[in-house]
């Protein structure tokens, strides 16, 4: 048990810097615009972000599983070590990134390494994800901009109840937002250590047992609100300082969107119901919440006529979207070497 | 938390209903305003113009603590931290004008200024216009907070009162001059048309503000 909780120790790492990066997106803006204390939105986020990962995180660990199934756990404290470092040197050069991207990077460098194929119909699902979830974000959040005005246009609803209705709205995309979180990013932080997973199940009363993967969730949710409460801070200053000249019910918006879109990555009974429908299905994939806040922001900047639109900060972000899985790739690939040639440790069974 | 929310409904509507007095109290004055300056003209400092003069005394002190209560509140309830600025200022313009108001009332009971009978038509005009030009302010700065629209079309009407009372104000100004009244008390009339002239000029430069405060509250 011991070893086990050494091993995940790189995957709590990882949950940290889930909770310290990526909770600016979720309630980062409702901060900054001082609609919500830092205090009250973290708590609300914190809760339900350990509801989405216990409750609702394992639909997305299924794809990442398919991708790879790192079935040692020195590998997949390697290959979670790797990912956690291409965030970290990532965000030390200023870009906001996607631990999905990383993680994704590094499961593909221990494929290569052990000269194991990649299932590329998951691989292109996971690729076409990153490429749609801002585009999808982005559609919904001009959806909603252009309702939202229009409602107001005519509900003629006087400044200060506006201001209340926003604030409530805030409260609970925060929730939403957290929830969306857990249930769509929790598999990149934990996702590896499940075919290694040696957790006893808990019990909850008499009424509910916690399966092992649920508590091993439990773990990776308990590290990401831990960064929430430790990290995220320094995170919101910056997005409170880009977002200045939003509105705050832009700001809503935009984290409405984002939210919407996690949860529509990460419901396996929608993906079903679009399949019965005929429809092309949207898969349980892991996508990045920064990706879905900057398709929002940009679907917002064009309707808005793309004048206040930094392209330049744009091109930045998407060509770190590009740069963290080849590196998470190589950090991979080269640690595993070591892992197992350095250290004597198993890293795959066949 | 029922009793929470319930006093949070409470407190905004408190503030909505503040919001709303502060601009009766505008309207309410513009109304006594001219009711003033009619009875001046026509009675000089009676006791009715007295006690006219004391209703607008009343009509400035409940603004001023309407203005109080506003800015507490404001800042009490953290609420509408991006426009907080911006209603701040506009409640500060609003006061403005309605001690102007006030000002020139209290300036006519202390000065009495002898206004010879043939300007009474052109200064009561002048006051009607600047009346309208406040009481037109007052009801965009009123869609300032509920309806945009509504607000760009009176501020129209503002800007077209304030540039007829101009025009109003230069020619009896003109007249006044090219009587054969003597020079002191030229001056003192002059002075009179300036300041009530000058409440439509406060009444524009608060729709320039509130104009800027639109766009941002554009969404």
């Amino acid at each position: 048990m011991l070893e086990y909780l050494f091993f995940l120790s790189s995957g709590l790492f990882l949950g940290w810097s889930l909770g310290a990066n990526d909770a600016s997106n979720i309630f980062g803006t409702a901060v900054g615009t001082k609609m919500l204390r830092f205090t009250t939105a973290a708590v609300i986020a914190s809760i339900f972000l350990v509801l989405g990962a216990v409750f609702s995180g394992q639909n997305t660990a299924e794809t990442l599983n398919t991708l790879g199934e790192v079935n040692t756990l020195p590998a997949a404290f390697t290959v979670s070590l790797s990912s956690a470092l291409a965030v970290l040197m990532m965000l030390k050069s200023g870009i906001s990134v996607s631990i999905s991207q990383a993680i994704v990077g590094g499961i593909i460098g221990w494929n290569v390494y052990n000269h194991k194929p990649t299932d590329t119909e998951t691989l292109t699902n996971i690729c076409a994800t990153w490429i749609f979830c801002p585009i999808i974000s982005g559609f919904i959040a001009v959806g909603l901009y252009i309702c939202v005005k229009k409602l107001l246009h005519h509900s003629k609803v006087h400044i200060l109840w506006q201001d209340m209705a926003v604030r409530v709205g805030m409260v609970l995309t925060t929730a939403l937002g957290g929830f969306a979180l857990g249930a769509n990013n929790m598999a990149n932080v934990v996702g590896v250590f499940i075919d290694s997973n040696v957790l006893e199940p808990i019990k909850l009363g008499t009424f509910y047992t916690l399966s092992s993967i649920q508590v091993l969730f439990l773990l990776g949710a308990i590290a990401a609100c831990v960064g929430i409460f430790t990290y995220s801070q320094r995170a919101i200053r910056t997005v409170g300082k880009n977002v200045l000249s939003f509105s705050p019910t832009v700001a809503w918006i935009v984290i409405l969107s984002q939210s919407l879109v996690l949860i529509l990555f990460s419901s396996e009974s929608l993906e079903r119901f679009l399949i019965s429908m005929n429809l092309p299905p949207i898969p349980a994939v892991p996508v990045s919440s920064t990706q879905a806040v900057i398709g929002a922001i940009v679907g917002i900047g064009l309707v808005k006529g793309g004048k206040g639109i930094k392209w330049s900060l744009i091109l930045r972000v998407v060509s770190g979207w590009i740069a963290t899985p080849i590196i998470a790739f190589a950090l991979s690939f080269i640690s595993l070497f070591f892992m197992e040639n350095v250290f004597k440790q198993t890293i795959f069974i066949p | 938390m029922f009793n929470v929310k319930i006093s949070l409904f409470a407190r905004t509507r408190d503030l909505e209903h503040n919001i709303d007095s502060l601009h009766d109290k505008i309207i309410e004055m513009t109304m006594v305003f001219k009711e003033a300056v009619s009875i001046y003209l026509q009675e000089q400092r009676s006791e009715k113009y007295r006690h006219t003069s004391k209703k607008i005394k009343i009509i400035e002190h409940d603004s001023d603590i309407l203005r109080r209560e506003i800015e507490s509140k404001l800042y009490e309830q953290n609420l509408i931290p991006d426009l907080r600025g911006n209603i701040l200022e506009l409640v500060e313009n609003l006061d403005r004008v309605i001690n102007l108001f006030d000002e020139v009332a209290h300036k006519f009971y202390i000065e009495r200024p002898n206004i010879p009978e043939e300007y009474h038509a052109q200064l009561q005009e002048l006051v009607g216009q600047v009346a309208d030009c406040a009481e037109n302010m007052a009801i965009a700065s009123r869609a300032f907070f509920r309806d945009l629209v509504t607000l760009r079309d009176y501020s129209k009407k503002v800007y077209l009162l304030e540039h007829q009372s101009d025009k109003t104000a230069a020619k009896l100004r003109n007249e006044v001059f090219d009587s054969d009244l003597d020079l002191a008390h030229k001056m003192q009339i002059n002075n009179f048309i300036e300041e009530v002239a000058d409440i439509a000029d406060l009444a524009e430069d608060c729709i320039d503000a509130l104009l800027i405060f639109a766009i941002k509250r554009e969404i």
